[in-house]
């Protein structure tokens, strides 16, 4: 506090002072008062379906840095909006691998954590699910990967069919789409023309889902989160530039048949999380980002390469507590923070905050 | 407003008491003063008060909130009325002294630039306490006096509070993002006019720009700086002794 040196304001000052009291955290309720948080999507809004076995044993279960701080996007906002914080409607894994025991999949009742670690928008076989295996050698890991559409159907089914209007829901996929079609490329099972087509596709029933499966069921606040540019992560740094190029199609792609399949529908915010992605990462000192590019995460002291069983006690050495990426894909905890304050700016700007 | 005509029957004494006893000679003092005395009114060594209201209206000139932050994130600051008093002196029949002081004044603070239609960011109070060197045109004795001044303001703040979009804005789901506005000196010119109504009382109507410029710190260590110069606006009643 400046020191006031007239003792004549000083008197004055400390009258009103004792009069009027000091400040504080002010009214830190929401416009829109919300009863719960609904969300579906893939791993970027997990929050534990895969929390089980040798993954929870090792301190992993999200795909972040895992820890105290460890939370998504979806977690924070629902801290923010004042609702219970969200739980894994759905935990099990699939696991082939000796050294993480397989887990039975299991439902809990009250929980509205839907999203899972691969899903997809539609297709049920997403990374690392133990259909993927053994082409691919991760499908061992067995995760669920319950698909976007299934995630509201079971919600949907929990819930005797309709949404009461007061949850605030959320939706962000199609990053599965792009790995899987990539995939496919890779094995020579696609055209880059049918990878692309592929997403659009994807995100026209995304959208699709949302109108007549949430909307519709009588949801009257969702938040629909576009596909961040997977182009721009660590492991499109590692492909080649015509595969990069590639990607950035497939994900711009996927975000127009989203955007114009929910074009003009109330009770839909659409964020763009792609552009401010990109504006985040063409001015990393605005956003207080010290690497865009690297890693947090030490993947060699890690029962496995991603960020679901990276924990503050496998990091690599030096401060990555403004870093970007977990791992080739996943933010930290600091990444999350930064694309909830973009939601919750949207959400402001919307009257929804 | 007896006991103010009768106050006219001793205009050079700076402490007279209303001699109140006999009607019959308020007729010779109001033509006493309707024929004009020199002595009343705003002339050397007189002490005036004022009560009134004061309305502060911020032009607001706001910096971007400081990384890691959207950016474009500006604020502006709200108007907000109050009480006012003010002590004058006249130190000499054109020049006078005066001071102001007041109630709190509580401004919501709401977003701007990228911002702008976020809602109530916070609150903040102040007080801006300020001395005025002013003129006053005319002869003392003048009914209508018109004044400029120039002040020297303390506008202090305190009483910060954040809001639930604050937070959401700096650290959605974390604790919640308190603020702190520092205190600065500004300077205040001012437009004013006094109309006198009785020989004792007076109305008195000023513009006061003020420039002042702060930095307010959030808890996050985010800073944003603003420039305020608020035009203040007021109408008072007077009593002069």
């Amino acid at each position: 506090m400046k020191r006031i040196h007239s003792w004549g304001l000083s008197a004055i000052a400390a009258l009103l002072l004792v009069a009027c009291g000091g400040g504080g955290d002010g009214d830190q309720g929401s416009r829109v008062k919300y009863t719960a948080m609904v969300s579906f999507g893939d791993s970027l809004s997990d929050v534990g379906t895969y929390a089980v076995s040798t993954i929870a044993a090792v301190g992993g279960g999200k795909y972040t840095v895992n820890g105290p701080a460890g939370k998504n996007w979806t977690e924070l906002i629902a801290a923010q909006i004042g609702v219970a914080a969200p739980c894994a409607a759905q935990t099990g894994l699939n696991s082939i691998i000796p050294s993480i025991p397989a887990v039975p999949v299991t439902n809990h009742a009250g929980c509205y954590g839907y999203a899972q670690g691969g899903a997809r928008v539609t297709n049920p076989v997403g990374p690392q699910n133990i259909n993927t295996y053994p082409a691919s050698p991760d499908g061992a890991l067995g995760q669920l990967t319950d698909p976007i559409v299934n995630q509201i159907s079971r919600h949907l089914a929990t819930v005797g069919g309709s949404f009461s209007g007061t949850e605030l829901v959320t939706v962000l996929g199609g990053g599965n789409d792009v790995f899987m079609n990539l995939a496919a490329l890779g094995a020579g099972l696609e055209t880059p023309t049918q990878a692309v087509t592929a997403m659009g596709t994807a995100g026209a029933e995304l959208a699709a889902y949302i109108k007549t499966q949430i909307v519709a069921k009588g949801a009257t606040h969702v938040v629909v989160v576009n596909l961040p540019d997977v182009s721009q992560t660590p492991f499109a740094y590692s492909v080649d530039a015509q595969t990069q190029g590639l990607i950035n199609t497939m994900v711009t792609t996927f975000n127009a048949q989203l955007a114009s399949g929910l074009s003009g529908t109330n009770g839909v915010l659409l964020v763009d999380a792609y552009t401010q992605g990109r504006a985040q990462t063409a001015n990393l000192a605005q956003y207080g980002i010290t690497n865009a590019t690297v890693p947090a995460c030490d993947f060699t002291l890690m029962i496995f390469a991603s960020s679901l069983v990276c924990s503050t006690s496998t990091l690599i050495a030096g401060d990555t507590s403004m870093y970007q990426f977990a791992d080739t894909v996943h933010p930290t905890p600091y990444g999350y923070r930064l694309l909830a304050q973009y939601v919750a700016e949207r959400m402001a700007l919307n009257g929804w905050l | 407003m007896d006991g103010c005509d009768a106050m006219a029957t001793n205009p050079n004494k700076q402490k007279g008491h209303p001699m109140k006893h006999a009607f019959h000679k308020l007729a010779l003092v109001a033509a006493l003063v309707t024929a004009g005395s020199t002595a009343m009114a705003q002339s050397a060594g007189t002490w005036m008060v004022k009560g009134g209201v004061n309305n502060i209206d911020p032009h607001v000139t706001s910096g971007d909130l400081s990384p890691p932050s959207l950016p474009g994130s500006k604020v502006d600051v709200k108007s907000a009325t109050s009480a006012i008093v003010t002590a004058t002196y006249m130190v000499s029949d054109s020049l006078s002294a005066e001071f102001y002081i007041g109630l709190p004044y509580k401004h919501e603070i709401v977003g701007a630039g990228t911002l702008a239609g976020v809602g109530k960011l916070g609150s903040v109070k102040q007080v801006s306490p300020t001395l005025f060197g002013q003129y006053r045109f005319l002869a003392a004795s003048s009914a209508l006096r018109p004044y400029v001044g120039l002040g020297l303001t303390y506008a202090y703040f305190y009483g910060e509070e954040g809001s639930g979009a604050l937070t959401a804005l700096t650290n959605p789901g974390g604790p919640p993002t308190t603020l702190s506005a520092s205190s600065a000196f500004g300077v205040s010119p001012e437009l004013g006019v006094a109309y006198r109504v009785s020989d004792r009382w007076f109305i008195d109507a000023s513009v006061i720009k003020t420039f002042v410029k702060n930095t307010t710190t959030l808890s996050t260590g985010q800073k944003i700086d603003t420039k305020l110069d608020p035009l203040s606006t007021n109408i008072s009643i007077g009593y002069r002794f």
